[in-house]
């Protein structure tokens, strides 16, 4: 039951509000304890919180419409300005194909997935050591770094870059691409940003357009290769090409939607790494232990999910958890509080890599829209987990933790600049 | 239609039997395409998410063999109700050998 303090902000809270945003398990935990299937006025989404609701919904991928969840919260209250922008100056307004629904989520999602399978992710673990070393190296004798600036953002760009077949060097306007298209699902821009970001996508589908048509005279092994070339099978036999919207869609999606995510889980680490000397001893103690440093990759998951929630829409009314939603509710899994839900995870704030149901956290989604670069983002964090022990010692913020800000979105808890301070590890 | 004879024992306790199952295919892929229940195969069969956990009936774990590192890695994350026999199905590939196999599904991790 909430206490009077929890139904206040029940009451009064929403996940509209910044100092919600950036520190909210206290009002997830309101939630989860007085109103766990709560409607927030603010964003008219209604908020599932309790890990058991949020598998219940993951589980039925066609009462829950990612389709209609995803686009319906893409560019919310200006979807008509930015959908025709995107037309008469990006090349055209693609629909994600992969925010789709089965059966025929089901074709599409099986072409990505070839691509990341834990054994094929394996393979890059060198590659993906020798960009995280070069990153660390670069900064390990100044003393002082940008975490996420000089180091996570980068390091999960450069690696889908080599993965794309991109062009290296463009690391910034990547960057500034990737924030453009996650603040469509972020419910926080205001016109003048959507605008400046609507143009932002549009110069990012050009240039992937241009690419596109390059890999398709002239096949190479990568990733746009392998979508412009890509068949589909039908059960008859036959196949099927993506259609060229379905290509773009993809391909943006495969550069985009890894990179802030799997940076924030980087600057997450770096932060509790900061504030939390026990955490930072306990990656000491298994850095060069396989089993335990991917539980402690699993755990950091677990404590800060990097996406803090993704989007359904109910096609029907339905009952989840006790109360009912209506047909056409745009729902909001909020996976951030999932983690933390006490039923599932005894002391959700204790870092515990011990955990024996670990696997059951829902930082990678569930269902058959789970991450499906998920074993790419545990192998970027690991590796970098890893090397960080190898070469820094004694990290410590720069600022004053109070004056870290966060990202304004509710689609992920993402730390904006983390200035950091620490010694070269004597080796 | 193949000719390999899979049993599988589902998450209720309910005892289902295949004799027509093309070699090449993985048990959750199996699994999935006849509703077998608690086998889910969430990341597609990419040895990513342990939704596919079975134990192997202990006559057939030494034709099976044992999960590889990356394999262990995602039985360690559900290690409530991990066992010996434990494999994720998504990587047994079914061939002549093991035609007649038998599996349990595992339970979900617990809360």
């Amino acid at each position: 039951m909430a206490d009077a303090a929890e139904l206040d902000l029940i009451e009064n809270g929403t996940l509209a509000d910044y100092a919600i945003q950036s520190q909210p398990n206290a009002f997830y935990a309101a939630l989860r304890h007085g109103d766990p299937v709560h409607h927030d006025p603010k964003l008219d989404s209604w908020l599932i919180t309790r890990h058991e609701d949020i598998a219940f919904v993951q589980s039925d991928p066609i009462t829950f419409s990612v389709n209609k969840g995803y686009h319906t919260q893409q560019a919310r209250g200006m979807q008509a300005e930015y959908q025709e922008i995107l037309r008469t100056e990006g090349g055209g307004y693609f629909p994600d194909a992969i925010m789709s629904d089965p059966p025929y989520h089901t074709r599409i999602r099986k072409l990505m997935e070839s691509a990341f399978t834990a054994h094929r992710v394996k393979d890059l673990e060198p590659r993906i050591t020798a960009v995280v070393s070069e990153l660390l190296d670069s900064v390990a004798d100044k003393g002082t770094a940008n975490a996420v600036k000089d180091i996570a953002v980068p390091l999960t760009i450069r690696v889908i870059v080599e993965q794309l077949g991109l062009d290296h060097g463009m690391e910034n306007k990547i960057s500034r691409w990737s924030v453009a298209v996650t603040a469509q699902i972020g419910r926080m821009q205001d016109r003048e940003q959507m605008l400046e970001n609507a143009r932002q996508i549009c110069d990012l589908q050009h240039y992937l357009i241009g690419k596109m048509k390059e890999r398709e005279a002239n096949p190479g092994e990568d990733m746009i290769s392998d979508i412009v070339h890509a068949e589909l099978p039908n059960p008859d036999g036959t196949t099927d090409k993506l259609t060229f919207a379905e290509a773009v869609s993809l391909i943006r999606a495969m550069l985009i939607a890894g990179n802030d995510t799997t940076a924030t889980a980087i600057g997450n680490l770096f932060f509790l790494m900061a504030t939390r000397p026990e955490i930072a001893d306990k990656l000491k103690e298994v850095a060069e232990d396989d089993r335990k440093l991917s539980r402690f990759v699993e755990e950091l998951m677990r404590i800060e999910p990097p996406v803090r929630a993704l989007s359904r829409m109910a096609t029907k009314e339905v009952v989840i958890g006790g109360t009912t939603v209506p047909e056409g509710a745009h729902l909001l899994l909020v996976y951030g509080s999932g983690n933390d839900d006490e039923t599932v995870f005894p002391d959700p704030r204790s870092f515990d890599i011990e955990r024996p149901n670990l696997g059951r956290h829902v930082a990678f989604g569930g269902g058959p829209h789970r991450c499906v670069g998920l074993a790419l983002a545990r192998m970027e964090v690991k590796v970098m987990a890893r090397e960080i022990v190898r070469r820094l010692d004694g990290i410590k913020l720069a600022i004053p933790v109070e004056d870290i800000r966060y990202v304004p979105t509710v689609a992920t808890r993402t730390i904006e600049s983390l200035p950091i301070t620490f010694t070269r590890r004597a080796t | 239609m193949g000719s390999l004879t899979v049993t599988m024992t589902d998450v209720n306790g309910e005892i289902r039997s295949f004799s027509d199952v093309d070699e090449g295919l993985n048990l959750m892929e199996v699994a999935k395409a006849r509703g077998v229940e608690g086998i889910f195969g969430d990341c597609g069969g990419g040895c990513s998410c342990a939704t596919c956990h079975v134990y192997v009936a202990a006559e057939w774990m030494a034709k099976v063999g044992e999960p590889d590192d990356i394999e262990f890695g995602m039985l360690d994350m559900v290690s409530d109700v991990q066992r010996e026999n434990s494999r994720l199905s998504c990587q047994i590939k079914m061939s002549a050998d093991l035609d007649g196999i038998s599996v349990t599904v595992a339970p979900a991790s617990s809360y």
